[in-house]
């Protein structure tokens, strides 16, 4: 999995990159870098540029400016042997519905000219891997939601490649999958795969992934792992108030950050201790107290974009 | 920089592969369209219009003439709808495109792929006719063998303009402006009737296009009449089939990645 890396050298190197539509920057000044190995999440609103962003790693986009190396190689001229060693899954699922389950990666396989020995082999392993073996003869049509997404998958490791790009893996699909999906993911991050996912899902992001970043209107807003962002900018616990639309936002005291979402009140804190007077204060209401997780992060950061 | 140098031959045929891949399986209902439709044509233009012409048209008889046209119009017009309709499933609806696109097939291959398929089938379709137009008694000549390759050619034409067409439309209705366009065409290509019977401006314009010089040298080939005189017209086809080449892989790259 890991043939051609080389030291000193990352799988992904983006430096101020920008992509304009027109007026519009999707992507406006973007840098960062992702290890060999690594499991990379990049989150954000619809619109913020993550689609984009995973575009022009795959070099489905030209930049508009600055610079975008993956697996060591500028994306503006090397992007045949970039996408030979990229796989690549994107938001919609894109399988051949005139052909089988087997035929759709030996079908991509020559894409990538791979011996048709060769291939063979690797489609009897990948199918096996995504447990499709019963389908193998099967048209896509036949296939259920989460059994073309591990389909979808499996192509993308057709080529071995050494770094996979998913561009929201388990949107729509049902939690029996998702926690399929992420197995499968696990076990590939174990052996050593770098993985570039963008999700909504912020269990999904807090379970898969090493480092995340998280971009709006083209924007990095922050990055970081999981947990150290969860720390910074939601504390250790949480105290929800519901059906609070019209109740003035408490002050919350000291080392408790409060914060109106809609009709709720959430109060952040890094002991239950001083949420305690809240807890009181709002007894006649509905409350949770509850540890702090990375869909606070998000919200506190993108909700109003304020970084408090 | 020439997009047509950008496509790599290699990378095109696996593109034509997978569309030669899907084809083959459904043999069989492919294969009923190209017979059905000359038999009918034939009877109709030959039987029917030609009991009304007396004597050879353009120095041939009238059935081997109106079968030149039967033969051009059914080739051609499968790489028409191939390439419109056809590579329009596969990029929009299959999003069959933008799978291929994510391996190391640059845009330009992908075109080249589409375009030669399209002329493929012209020629499955051209060879399934003339076995028709043969047992009618059509073919006057062993030259007619050409005629396909040669309608394949014109095929080119068609299908390169075809898919820079439908790398541009965004909404499948619009096809029917492009199909009025080749459907007129062809009553003024010397496909029906020969071309001098028409004013001198209809003339000037059909030989402007192309595809009207596939048309006559497959006529001349079934009547085993062939010249130097063909050539010409059939290098501007190819030089302009190129050209349409290099367009529609020029918008395709603009369509497909960006």
């Amino acid at each position: 999995m890991l043939i051609g890396m080389q030291k000193n050298q990352t799988a992904v190197d983006a430096s101020n990159v920008v992509k304009r539509y027109g007026d519009l920057a999707a992507v406006d000044g973007i840098s960062f870098k992702v290890g060999y190995g690594e499991a990379f999440g990049l989150l954000g609103p619809n619109g913020a540029g993550k689609s984009t962003l995973m575009r022009m790693i795959y070099c489905r986009s030209p930049l508009t400016s600055g610079t975008l190396r993956v697996v060591g190689l500028d994306v503006s001229d090397e992007a045949r042997t970039i996408r030979g060693r990229v796989g690549i899954v994107p938001q919609e699922n894109n399988l051949d519905p005139d052909i089988t389950v087997r035929e759709n990666l030996l079908v991509y396989a020559r894409y990538y000219r791979i011996p048709r020995q060769e291939a063979e082999e690797r489609a009897e392993r990948l199918i096996g891997f995504v447990e499709l073996e019963e389908k193998r003869d099967a048209r896509i049509d036949a296939l259920s939601g989460g059994m073309k997404r591990r389909l979808m998958i499996a192509r993308a490791l057709i080529n071995d490649p050494t770094i996979l790009v998913l561009d929201e893996p388990t949107t729509g699909l049902d939690p029996h999958v998702r926690l399929a999906i992420w197995d499968k993911l696990r076990v590939l991050r174990q052996q050593g795969l770098t993985i570039i996912l963008s999700t909504h899902y912020m269990d999904e992001a807090e379970k898969l992934c090493d480092r995340l970043m998280i971009i709006d209107h083209g924007h990095i807003l922050v990055s970081g792992q999981p947990r150290q962002l969860i720390d910074e900018y939601a504390l250790k616990t949480v105290l929800e108030v519901r059906g609070v639309a019209e109740r003035e936002l408490h002050a919350g005291g000291p080392g408790v950050i409060a914060e109106r979402h809609g009709a709720s009140h959430h109060y952040y804190a890094t002991t239950v201790d001083q949420l305690a007077p809240l807890i009181r204060e709002f007894e006649a209401c509905e409350t949770y107290l509850r540890p702090s997780n990375l869909e606070d992060v998000f919200m506190r950061l993108t909700d109003r974009e304020r970084l408090t | 920089m020439l997009a047509l140098s950008r496509a790599n031959i290699g990378d095109a045929a696996r593109v034509w592969r997978r569309n030669f891949d899907v084809y083959i399986r459904l043999w069989r209902t492919e294969i009923i369209a190209p017979i059905i439709d000359p038999i009918f044509s034939v009877i109709g233009f030959g039987l029917g219009i030609g009991s009304l012409v007396a004597g050879n048209v353009t120095g041939m008889p009238f059935l081997t003439f109106i079968g030149a046209g039967v033969l051009a119009f059914a080739s051609v017009l499968r790489a028409v709808f191939e390439c419109s309709y056809g590579s329009y499933f596969r990029m929009v609806y299959q999003s069959t495109f933008d799978a291929i696109l994510c391996t190391p097939v640059e845009a330009e291959s992908l075109t080249l792929g589409e375009i030669t398929w399209g002329m493929t089938k012209a020629l499955f379709d051209g060879v399934v006719v003339l076995v028709v137009l043969a047992v009618f008694g059509a073919v006057l000549s062993p030259w007619g063998l050409l005629a396909p390759l040669v309608l394949t050619i014109g095929a080119f034409w068609f299908s390169a303009l075809a898919v820079l067409i439908t790398s541009r439309i965004h909404d499948i209705n619009h096809y029917n402006i492009f199909l009025a366009f080749v459907f007129s065409y062809f009553w003024i290509s010397g496909t029906f009737f020969p071309l001098d019977t028409l004013p001198k401006y209809v003339q000037w314009l059909a030989w402007s296009i192309p595809m009207t010089s596939a048309v006559d040298a497959a006529r001349e080939l079934m009547a085993g009449r062939i010249g130097l005189r063909l050539l010409p017209g059939l290098l501007y086809l190819i030089a302009s089939s190129l050209v349409l080449t290099e367009l529609a892989m020029r918008s395709m790259r603009r369509r497909m990645v960006n």
